[in-house]
């Protein structure tokens, strides 16, 4: 058999997860397993226990309220992508989903496995690099939270503690007015079974869309693949922001955001085309969310 | 080694097993319960050739323990024929890669068609690109893929004649353009619903 031998629970509540998490040596929560188990066949993982989460039933929904959105960390890539609650107040997320691997994987991975894996290159760490938000972490001792900005530390490393386990995280939604605000995330992918080449998440609101040139109120940037944690790039919000969206302002963002990544190199892409398709993966997001902002109007 | 006892229902069949938690499902349908019509292609997750259909959903069986299926049902390219839509020979998907040329070396056609299954079941008449789309986790290295494509589209057409027949017949009903796909809980056909939290 591919991977090594564990124990297996399957508890039920979230305080008997993290009972678990205290009492167990060298345990690792199993969600969705389209990214554990790929480690744990190569033998790069080999944990004494899995403590699956599939039968927690709290962990996994979609909560949309006036001032925020709060999705469950059993929720799966499917059920996010098919969500026209989400569709409607945070589209980036269901589009960030849908560009996951092919349905097969869609139906089991989850988003709390997404944000445990860290994986620089995965959609929702980045989607979340740039609408902000919060993670809601667990242990024995109790609740914690943490601003998504602080959550990711280094490669693959991030501020979750060995006993925690992430219930949830939440956006709010006061920066997103839907009726004027546009979001795009877009990848550079060779297939649906490879990870993205790039990815740029791109959000932007306006003051008016009925205007003919809208000035940019806020604007976010954040891209996949392209540093060690998924990256914002705070210099190029800065260039859009106060001003109607100009071509000179798009190149703009695209240099900076050239600039800005630290990506390494891969067999088909190596470092200096990765930063350039960066910067063009950023304009498009930013111009894609910016047409969405104005036909936001519309709908 | 700790040991579970799991409970798998297989094309209608159901089995008892006891597994060690690291065993695969695809190791669980090939080796336990001798069904080796799935196929393991790569173990971690790209090509698809592992793809079964668990509780309604494609998935694939390489990333999923025996244990996470407990209580599940399963179908595999083995319970096609049997299946109320193959009417006592091939189901239609499996005729229209036979009809379509469908396959080359055959090594991804079980993974195929069960990819295939998953989107009739829920979309008894996808467009070309919803066809790519629920394919697309599943790789094929002779055919190029655009008669796979057509393949699905042969069963699609078929099940439609099918139904229109049945319906004629005051069989099989298909009201409101709905969909059963004959499995007792299975996927539910298009009443299922894919809005709610899931929670396999
Ligand atoms: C072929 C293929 C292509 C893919 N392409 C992409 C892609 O393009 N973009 C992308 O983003 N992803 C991609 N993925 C990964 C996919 O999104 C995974 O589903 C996801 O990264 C992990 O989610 P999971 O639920 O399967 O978690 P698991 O694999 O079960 O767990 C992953 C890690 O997170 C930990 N964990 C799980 N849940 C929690 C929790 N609630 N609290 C704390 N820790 C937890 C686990 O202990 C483990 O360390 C791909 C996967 C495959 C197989
Ligand atoms: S064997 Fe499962 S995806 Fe390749
Ligand atoms: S027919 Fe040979 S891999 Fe598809």
């Amino acid at each position: 058999m591919k991977p090594a031998a564990f124990d297996y629970h399957r508890p039920e509540t979230v305080q008997a997860v993290v009972e678990l998490l205290e009492s167990l040596d060298d345990a690792e929560l199993l969600a969705g397993n389209q990214s554990l188990g790929i480690v744990m066949a190569n033998r790069l993982a080999t944990p004494d226990h899995l403590i699956d989460l599939s039968g927690v039933d709290s962990l996994s929904g979609i909560t949309v309220t006036d001032a925020a959105v709060e999705i469950g960390a059993m929720t799966t890539h499917r059920t996010i992508e098919r969500s026209d609650r989400l569709a409607e107040v945070l589209p980036m997320l269901p589009e960030a989903a849908e560009q996951i691997a092919g349905p097969a994987v869609r139906n089991k991975g989850t988003i709390g496995g997404s944000i445990g894996e860290a994986d620089p290159a995965g959609n929702y760490p980045t989607a979340l690099a740039a609408l902000g938000g919060t993670l809601h972490l667990r242990s024995a001792e109790g609740e914690r939270t943490v601003p998504v900005e602080d959550y990711f530390i280094a490669y693959m490393f991030t501020d979750l503690r060995e006993n925690e386990i992430i219930e949830a995280v939440s956006i709010p939604r006061e920066a997103y007015p839907v009726d004027r605000t546009g979001m795009a995330f877009v990848e550079l992918k060779r297939a649906a079974q490879t990870w993205p080449t790039v990815s740029a998440a791109g959000a932007i609101r306006v003051d008016d869309p009925g205007e003919s040139e809208p000035t940019i109120e806020t604007a976010r940037i954040a891209m996949a693949n392209a540093a060690d944690i998924p990256l914002r790039v705070p210099d190029a919000e800065a260039v859009l922001e106060g001003e109607p969206l100009s071509a000179a302002a798009l190149d703009e963002v695209a240099d900076i955001v050239t600039e800005s990544v630290t990506p390494e190199g891969e067999m088909h892409a190596d470092r200096e085309y990765k930063a350039e398709v960066a910067g063009e993966y950023a304009k498009r997001s930013i111009r894609t969310a910016h047409e969405r902002a104005i036909d936001a109007a519309d709908d | 080694m700790s040991t579970k006892d799991i409970t798998l229902t297989v094309n209608g069949e159901t089995h008892s097993l006891t597994v060690e938690p690291r065993m695969l499902l695809i190791h669980a349908i090939r080796e336990e319960l001798d069904l080796t019509g799935s196929h393991i292609g790569c173990d971690t997750g790209n090509c698809g050739a592992c793809t079964v259909v668990k509780d309604g959903e494609a998935i694939k069986s390489c990333l999923t323990f025996a244990v996470q299926a407990d209580g599940s049902e399963i179908e595999t390219v083995e319970g096609m024929e049997d299946h109320p839509d193959a009417d006592g020979g091939l189901h239609p998907i499996q005729e229209g890669f036979e009809q379509e040329h469908g396959l080359q070396c055959g090594y991804c056609t079980p993974g195929m068609i069960m990819a295939g299954k998953a989107i009739l079941d829920e979309n008894p008449n996808p467009t070309e690109e919803e066809i790519r789309e629920g394919i697309s986790g599943n790789l094929c290295r002779c055919t190029g893929y655009q008669n796979i494509v057509k393949s699905i589209q042969y069963a699609s057409d078929k099940l439609d004649e099918n139904g229109e027949v049945a319906a004629a017949d005051g069989g099989r009903a298909e009201t409101d353009g709905g969909f059963t796909c004959g499995v007792e809980n299975c996927c539910g056909g298009t009443g299922f619903d894919h809005t709610g939290g899931d929670n396999e």
